[in-house]
């Protein structure tokens, strides 16, 4: 409201100059008043919550309260205006001589931008979607077509038409969904466009990356098999839920970065507790196709004296279960 | 490497898939031969009794007659056939052998220090007049790995009881020799003599095996002698005969009464087909037990010594022994000789559209039991042969690397640490593979390890074959030179040897033309 003579008052009844229907707020809370010097006053009366203050704030501030008055003390507030939080309510304070922000630019992200912007876009932007799909669909086939028998007849493929369309849809809906929940607007096809390339990469990963290491004659790579699909689904997991929350980017990112890192951290653990070692294999399975052989050949004799080491490896571990189990045992005696 | 796609695998369980009843059929025979607990373990669990079979000692004795037991002279009857004449006042030999031998025979049961219930029982016998009693190791491996936690009693046919100590036992050949705390009430029974090595029994000769079958009373089993069993790597005697659980440790004798063998397992896929242990083990157990001190501190120490022995002289005979050849056109694939091991084979039904392959196991069947859960001892050797020529590369390449993921290294365990695996491509003598060695040591044996070796062939891109070498409780030496050997036993085949490189051609000179 507009503020056309001081003292303010601000409370419950109605004889104040404004009136705040809010439980939480005292009949006669709070006084604005003008100072001799021109500053802004402000006085809180008889109130058992008081009156948060926030300063400075832009829109969309989060509000914080950085000071908080109890009743009967008193304030001056700064020219660049004030936030007030009275009881539930916010008031937000504005002087004549205040220092605007400047316009802020929509991103793209929140509904509404494509409108706008569509004359800005390229056909070649408009066909990236689709082809990344494509190229999803058919990497998918191509697997599927691996694992068939020749002759396989065409119920074979069913399983394929059906499990990769409707995946992706149940996917990109239940994210749709969470837009609609937070930013008031079913983004299907924005959810879409940003899943279907991070997906291409985790089927691309998953056939070619083993491969890869088997080539190469390299169990390290190949052991970081899995710690790489799970940081591209992280990605594909950020990306998404930064275009649900577009505000919220840097603590998206940092959330999605300690999920990841306590499912690895969980499976690390679960793989020494079984298998004694950072993966859940124990040798690298893959075996290379004869012509993309690129690795090493070593000789019988480093295999066999490579065994010694390994050896009093598990003689020391065997050793400390030992040790464990009779300390239980006499315990038990 | 297991295909599970397109064979039953025994070590992952049965999957059915749409091939012919005739295919399940022989995976069930194959699972059940060639996975089946050896012959020894089979015993392990079938012949010492299960603990809660809910007889209270004293029944053992109650289904005797109460005639008195007179040591009778051995019979000039000479009469070796089962059938007893009919004539009631003849007594069969049978009959007299048990009459004479009942003061020696005796149930042996490992109860729990606090409890009075069995967790074990066994039969025994006596084998000297100072009271010394043979059974089999298996009997009393709890009270072996456990002294503070279990005690050993024996209970005579007359329904006599007293405690046990073990003084020595062989678990290689499974004996362990006891003697009474109190020799008093076991004084004057006299013992089982041993029949002399130096005559040896013909095959077909009837003999009895005297035990107590499943707590239900004394019996007597008879059967024929088979002689020694074949392609076994320790020296086992074949008896024609029933022996049940409980059996375990009582002694089988010829016709004269005196010991032939111990009873040790039986097969519970046949019918009357077991085994018992022969008289020599025994004689060199008794030489070196008769002065021992009893056992009260956990026996792991002298387990791991015995095992270590065992595998060394295995590992010895088994590395010695060369590669018979596996019939494969293009590669030669170590198979091992049919001295001690027992080898089977199969392969993809004919009409299969997608991989074909042929696969080998071979086993041993001497596995030594440590304990209820532990089988060591022992080497297994297989492999299976990949044509992928009706797929294409790409798709042989998926199953085969599939199938080679599909092995079972372990996990940790109680018994055993995880596996820990080293790999590495070898082009030794000139075919390319992949090898890997995983081992695992075990908690309890210390310095004895599993080894697993893995081979696949790297060459052919249509076609493969993956080997597995198993070892079970052998040291690190004996684990390298298994590898070392087994390794050596992959090679191309005479004919598919890639072309050596040809010498470059010597230029001819030009004549110079005049």
């Amino acid at each position: 409201m507009d503020v056309l003579a001081w003292p303010l008052t601000v409370g419950r009844a109605l004889d104040n100059h404004l009136v705040i229907d809010d439980p939480f707020v005292a009949a006669h809370h709070a006084l604005l008043d003008i100072g001799a010097d021109g500053s802004l006053q402000l006085s809180v009366l008889d109130s058992v919550n008081g009156v948060g203050l926030g300063l400075g704030m832009g829109l969309g501030g989060s509000g914080a309260a950085v000071a908080h008055l109890a009743a009967g003390q008193s304030r001056v507030l700064p020219a660049s205006g004030a936030v007030l939080q009275l009881g539930n309510t916010r008031l937000r304070l504005r002087l004549p001589d205040e220092v605007l922000a400047p316009e802020r630019a929509l991103s793209s992200a929140l509904p509404g931008f494509h409108v706008a912007a569509t004359q800005r876009r390229h056909t070649r932007s408009q066909l990236w979607p689709w082809l990344t799909g494509l190229a999803l669909v058919a990497f998918e086939a191509a697997s599927h077509w691996t694992g068939l028998d020749p002759g396989a007849d065409f119920s074979a493929w069913l399983p394929l038409l059906i499990s990769v369309p409707v995946t992706v849809v149940v996917w990109c809906g239940v994210w749709a969904l969470l837009s609609k929940l937070f930013n008031h607007h079913f983004d299907f096809s924005g959810h879409l466009k940003l899943a279907l390339p991070w997906m291409l990469a985790l089927a691309l990963t998953q056939a070619l990356w083993p491969q890869l290491a088997a080539a190469l004659a390299a169990p390290v790579l190949w052991q970081l098999t899995p710690l790489i699909m799970l940081t591209l689904a992280a990605c594909l997991i950020r990306a998404q839920l930064s275009h649900v929350l577009p505000g919220k980017r840097q603590t998206v990112a940092v959330g999605v970065a300690a999920m990841a890192l306590g499912a690895v951290g969980v499976s690390v653990a679960n793989n020494f507790r079984t298998h004694d070692s950072l993966s859940s294999s124990p040798y690298m399975s893959t075996l290379p196709l004869p012509a993309l052989r690129l690795g090493s050949t070593g000789g019988e004799q480093k295999l066999v004296q490579g065994l010694t080491p390994l050896a009093a490896q598990l003689a020391l571990r065997a050793k400390k279960a030992r040790d464990g189990e009779e300390d239980g045992d006499d315990a038990a005696d | 490497m297991c295909f599970t796609r397109h064979a039953s695998c025994a070590s992952r369980g049965f999957e059915t898939n749409s091939v012919s009843v005739f295919f399940v059929l022989i995976c069930t025979v194959l699972a059940l031969a060639a996975a089946a607990v050896a012959p020894r373990a089979v015993a392990a669990e079938a012949l010492s009794a299960p603990a809660d079979s809910g007889k209270s000692a004293a029944s053992a004795g109650q289904f005797e007659p109460a005639a008195a037991t007179a040591p009778a002279v051995p019979s000039a009857n000479t009469n070796t056939s089962a059938n007893t004449s009919a004539n009631t006042a003849a007594t069969g030999p049978g009959q007299r052998i048990y009459e004479r031998t009942r003061p020696r025979l005796l149930q042996v049961r490992t109860l729990l220090k606090t409890q009075d219930s069995q967790s074990s029982v066994g039969s025994g016998f006596l084998v000297d007049e100072a009271g010394y009693i043979v059974t089999n190791y298996h009997v009393i491996s709890q009270f072996a790995q456990a002294p503070g936690r279990n005690r050993l009693v024996y209970v005579t046919v007359d329904g006599q009881q007293g405690a046990l100590q073990l003084l020595a036992f062989d678990i290689v050949h499974d004996l362990a020799l006891l003697k009474p705390l109190d020799a008093a009430p076991l004084a004057g029974r006299g013992a089982i003599s041993l029949r002399p090595a130096d005559e040896p029994l013909s095959r077909g000769a009837r003999i009895y095996s005297l035990g107590n079958p499943l707590d239900v009373g004394f019996a007597v089993a008879e059967g024929s002698y088979n002689g020694p069993v074949e392609r076994s790597f320790l020296d086992t005697l074949f008896f024609g005969g029933s022996l049940s659980a409980g059996m375990s440790g009582g002694p089988a004798l010829d016709d004269q009464g005196r010991l032939i063998g111990v009873n040790v397992a039986a097969r519970r896929d046949g019918e009357q087909v077991s085994f018992l242990v022969p008289t020599n083990p025994l004689r060199a157990l008794l030489e070196r037990g008769r002065s021992a001190k009893p056992i009260t501190a956990p026996a792991w120490a002298e387990i791991t010594r015995q095992l270590m022995a065992h595998e060394a002289d295995l590992t010895a005979r088994f590395v010695k022994l060369p590669w018979r050849a596996a019939g494969h056109p293009r590669y030669v694939i170590p198979v091992p000789q049919e001295q001690f091991m027992r080898c089977w084979g199969r392969g993809s039904p004919q009409n299969s559209r997608g991989l074909q392959f042929e696969r080998s196991d071979c086993e041993m069947d001497s596995r030594i039991f440590v304990s209820g859960s532990l089988l060591t001892g022992f080497i297994t050797v297989r492999h299976e042969a990949y044509d992928g020529s009706k797929l294409g590369a790409l798709r042989f390449a998926e199953r085969y690397s599939a199938s080679f993921g599909n092995e079972f290294t372990g996990r940790d365990d109680r018994l055993r640490t995880a596996p820990q695996c080293l790999e590495q491509q070898v082009g030794g003598t000139g075919l390319p593979l992949k090898a890997v060695v995983c081992m695992r040591a075990y908690k309890r044996l210390e310095g004895l390890l599993d080894v697993s070796i893995l081979v696949a062939t790297l060459d052919g891109a249509q076609g493969g074959a993956q080997g597995r070498l198993d070892a079970f409780g052998v040291s690190l030496a004996s684990a390298q030179r298994l590898s070392q050997h087994y390794l050596d036993g992959f090679a191309w085949t005479a004919n598919n040897k890639s072309p050596a490189p040809k010498p470059l051609p010597t230029p001819t000179p030009t004549p110079v033309s005049r």
